[in-house]
């Protein structure tokens, strides 16, 4: 049996019904057609239609021999004439599905269509959903597997199409493919062309979702929440979801994209012919990501989609709402209080009012009020910095400032100089705003003011774990609520305090001052000392050995400043020379701690596990190890939120082709997860001019590598790697990697 | 000086909740353009010239049954609904039992499907049609008001004003003749039960066929 070289093609009859005024050209079409049908145009060489027809339908095979029980791929290849456009499933505002009847041999079973990605087509103020130019509906045949081999099968199919400019025109076409069938051990093959068509079409369809999505129907308003977990909200340029449901949602009606931490919701305006719940909420969601100066389109098929369940997704947020989240931050502000962090700050300053029980009402309510700015105005900065910061695209939450180790370890600092304060090691004068010192005195008022914003700032630790509701809450909603529940919180934590000042009655309750405040201040010391150990436990986790040698190291410098300091005030002479110099070069070492504690920090961030495919984490050192052996390399530089870089990984670089050519050619992969912005990772991107994720290198053991494009296809990859040579010696010098 | 403390926690909480009050203000609001008309709500008020150079408004026709029917008769699927007796079959019952029947162009000036007086009634004539009425509608804001989209759209409004029936006018959305004869007529199966003094069942369907070819 011969097998041809191309995808076998067979177009029988094409007709069209127009009206009226086109019945002419209708006629000459028809002539047209049963003298190309006579000629025998309708093959794939020579199938050019007449200028007239306006819709060319083909039926093609992508085996050229077909074997008994494997399933094979056909398609309904539609050419449309410029300007037309024929429908999706759910046509959109008006139109009419393409719809195919097959026809197969007994034994033989055809899948549903597989619907290419459609196209929103505006006509006036109303939308449809189709295809112009170019388009392949794709099914799957399955043979049974007792097919005999003597004869070619035909397949028939009666397609039915819809096809409008601005008018419209109903076609028609019986279409028939005849394949050969071939024995159980015969080779079978595609043919090239035939692969590279349905590889085409088959590239044209939407993927599965990797995510899960639900819906809420509301009486005039459609909520989708597809829960796409860590995006950044800049990162997403565009979504519209088409809906299978053919009267769910109003086509024409913008769609509302916000992108929260939980994932994308889109809000939807249902439609008025929408009276029940839809039987299949699902649909194919578009989605238009930034990548640097480009943009990526991607499309996704959301199955199972839940209607009314889970979680309700995110709305913006009544004022019951906002007043509860604000209520929540306040209570939560005032138990801060007896937060080891917070406590011993607290409580000097309620001990300096002890001691300064004769000043006048008004001035301590005047401290009071100090304290409370203070508190307020460092939260707000704090709350600044973080909406900044999200604002700019960074992936951070309340907390932010505990996922730098630089702030973690000057927090260390901070409070153990605290401590050492409380301990005697050290005393801070008036002239420092110390500690409850100075209160009668009106510089006393910018005293009570910073330690306000010291309890703010030291208060920030302790808040992470236990304020995550009211922020997290608060993170979700504009910038103005985000931060009237952030200043709700630093409102509690003043509270205590606050009142205090306000009801100086209470204050006459508190002991008589005496030998006793000195014993609770040294007390009051050890929690301070607890808060540090935290601390440089959290630091552990962020950062290598040598980051935590420098934390240590920082810490016992701080001691030393700490002594210095006293030495300063008391000393003199020389002596205070060197207890001077001794401070300075202890504060340096301590910013030298720092420094050093950034550059060895641990990458944070699970790397991906959409692919199973094997790579080592990616190391500067460790590619230039394998440049210098002169082994093949494919560095993928991703990051858990870039969306292209998922489906690049799934539908390319995860593929059994691309892994299969990585292992014949011994390629090594290297993955670098750039999820929590490594510095390494960023220095290699610039290098290749890109300000972003995802980049793709190939080195081929010699030379510069090649850049493959930020949108992969396993035939591209595939095609890169076909170039490394292969000599199966170099594999014994493979150098074997450091740590997986 | 204690006043100024005070003020200061009053100037911080009214200062939040102003804050919260405008931000929700500006929330975003879900409110799109682009009426739509609803089952159980009025229908939409209208006032067209009709083929004989007459103005007919809704209003005219309270306490009576009226069905409308959006038009273009040179759309397949119009067509099928014409070429196959159909529409003029359903016409002829109903406004023999005291519906009235109104017919609606939209199509702007120019575009397909839109029509002179004259060559309305003549299609009138040559279809053997019966409509009450046939309005013309060039600007589009009657079929706008409605969410008309499609030819044939079929509105079904009863007595006292209100919509009972919108959507395609069967649930076969084919441009196929043969289709006719297993069709399930939403229309006329409204219009049955609203005689019988029943609750109209299905209430919407999805509209099927042409674009209206509205001005734009």
């Amino acid at each position: 049996m011969p097998i041809t070289q191309r995808p076998a093609v067979v177009h029988h009859r094409s007709q069209q019904t127009r009206p009226a005024r086109q019945r002419a050209s209708g006629f000459i079409a028809y002539v047209f057609a049963l003298a190309a049908l006579l000629g025998g145009w309708a093959t794939a060489s020579n199938a050019s239609p007449p200028a007239d027809e306006l819709v060319q339908a083909e039926l093609i095979a992508e085996p050229a021999v077909i074997r008994p029980g494997e399933p094979f791929w056909v398609g309904l290849r539609l050419r449309i004439k410029q300007d037309w456009h024929v429908y999706w499933r759910n046509p959109g505002d008006s139109g009419e599905a393409v719809s195919i009847n097959w026809r197969l041999p007994p034994g033989f079973s055809a899948s549903p269509i597989a619907w290419p990605t459609p196209q929103r087509i505006p006509v006036a103020h109303l939308v449809n959903f189709g295809y112009e130019g170019e388009t392949t509906l794709l099914a799957r045949i399955t043979p049974p597997a007792s097919l005999a081999t003597a004869a070619p099968i035909g397949i028939l199919a009666d397609v039915t199409w819809l096809v409008c400019e601005k008018e419209c025109i109903p076609g028609e076409a019986s279409l028939s493919l005849s394949l050969p069938v071939a024995g159980a051990g015969a080779a079978a093959a595609p043919t090239a062309t035939a692969t590279a068509s349905f590889d085409a079409a088959r590239r044209a369809l939407p993927q599965p979702s990797p995510w899960g999505a639900r819906m809420q129907l509301a009486p005039d308003r459609v909520t989708l929440q597809v829960d796409a977990k860590g995006l950044t909200p800049g990162a997403i340029r565009s979504a519209f979801f088409f809906p299978y449901a053919e009267t769910l949602v109003r086509h024409a009606a913008p769609q509302q994209l916000d992108v929260t931490r939980d994932g994308l919701v889109l809000r939807l305006e249902r439609s008025a012919l929408s009276t029940a719940a839809p039987t299949d909420a699902g649909g194919v969601l578009v989605l238009e990501e930034t990548l640097g100066a480009t943009t990526a389109a991607h499309a996704f098929q959301l199955a199972n989609v839940a209607i009314g369940q889970g979680a309700a997704p995110y709305e913006p947020a009544s004022l019951t709402a906002v007043l509860q989240a604000a209520f929540l931050a306040l209570v939560g502000g005032v138990i801060l209080n007896l937060m080891p962090c917070v406590f011993p700050v607290l409580s000097i300053k309620v001990l300096a009012l002890v001691e300064q029980a004769g000043a006048s009402r008004s001035q301590v309510r005047r401290h009071g009020a100090a304290y409370t700015a203070g508190v307020l105005v460092a939260f707000t900065a704090l709350g600044l910095v973080l909406l900044g910061a999200r604002a700019a695209g960074a992936e951070v939450g309340w907390g932010f400032q505990l996922q730098s180790p630089a702030a973690v370890a000057l927090l260390a600092y901070l409070l153990l100089a605290m401590g050492l304060s409380l301990s005697g090691v050290f005393h801070l004068g008036s002239s420092l705003q110390g500690l409850g010192h100075g209160l009668t005195r009106r510089s006393g008022l910018a005293g009570s003011f910073f330690t306000g914003a010291l309890a703010a700032v030291v208060a920030t630790p302790c808040t992470a774990p236990f304020m995550g509701t009211a922020v997290g809450f608060a993170l979700t909603q504009p910038p103005a609520l985000s931060l009237a529940v952030i200043l709700a919180l630093g409102l509690g934590l003043a509270l205590p305090f606050l009142l205090l000042t306000l009801a100086p009655q209470l204050i006459g309750r508190l002991p008589r001052p005496g030998a006793w405040m000195e014993t609770l201040r040294q007390l009051l010391a050890f929690p301070v000392y607890a808060t540090v150990a935290w601390l440089v436990w959290v630091l552990g986790q962020q950062v290598g050995p040598a980051g935590q040698f420098a934390a240590l190291a920082g810490l016992v410098l701080v001691g030393l400043a700490a002594w210095s300091f006293d030495a300063t005030q008391s000393a003199g002479g020389w002596g205070r020379g060197m207890a001077t110099g001794g401070l300075a070069a202890s504060l340096v070492g301590i910013a030298v701690a720092v420094a050093e504690l950034e550059s060895d920090r641990e990458p944070v961030g699970a790397p991906q596990s959409a692919s199973a495919a094997r790579h080592e984490r990616f190391t500067q050192v460790r590619l230039d190890e394998l440049i210098a052996a002169q082994h093949p390399v494919f560095v993928n530089m991703t990051a858990a939120w870039c969306i292209t870089c998922l489906v690049n990984e799934r539908a390319a670089l995860g593929s059994q082709a691309v892994q299969a050519a990585f292992a014949a050619k011994g390629v090594a992969y290297l993955k670098g997860d750039w999820t929590s912005r490594n510095p390494e990772i960023t220095r290699l991107l610039q290098k290749h001019g890109r300000s972003g994720v995802p980049l793709y290198l190939l080195y081929t053991g010699s030379g510069e590598p090649v850049v493959l494009p930020q949108i992969l296809t396993p035939a591209t990859v595939l095609g890169e790697i076909d170039r490394i040579p292969d000599p199966p010696q170099r594999r014994a010098s493979l150098p074997t990697p450091a740590k997986e | 000086m204690k006043l100024v403390a005070r003020r200061t926690v009053l100037a911080v909480g009214l200062g939040g909740a102003a804050a919260i009050a405008l931000d929700v203000a500006l929330a975003p609001t879900i409110a799109y353009p682009g009426a739509q008309a609803r089952i159980g709500a009025p229908a939409p008020a209208f006032t067209l010239a009709d083929s004989n150079g007459k103005t007919v408004s809704l209003a005219d026709f309270k306490g009576k049954t009226v069905v409308l029917e959006w038009t273009n008769h040179d759309c397949p699927y119009v067509r099928k609904h014409y070429g196959g007796n159909n529409m003029q079959a359903l016409q002829k019952k109903w406004t023999a039992q005291g519906v009235v029947w109104l017919t609606l162009i939209s199509s702007a000036p120019g575009t397909e499907g839109y029509v002179s007086a004259q060559e309305a009634n003549k299609l009138t004539a040559e279809r053997g049609a019966a409509p009450s009425d046939v309005l013309f509608d060039p600007k589009g804001d009657v079929g706008r008001a409605y969410g008309a989209q499609v030819t044939p759209h079929m509105y079904v409004i009863k007595g006292d004003g209100t919509l009972v029936y919108m959507g395609g006018i069967d649930d076969k959305p084919t441009a196929r003749l043969a289709d006719l004869k297993t069709a399930k007529n939403f229309v006329d199966a409204a219009l049955s039960e609203m005689t019988q003094g029943k609750p109209v069942s299905v209430t919407t369907s999805r509209p099927y066929g042409c674009s209206i070819k509205y001005s734009s």
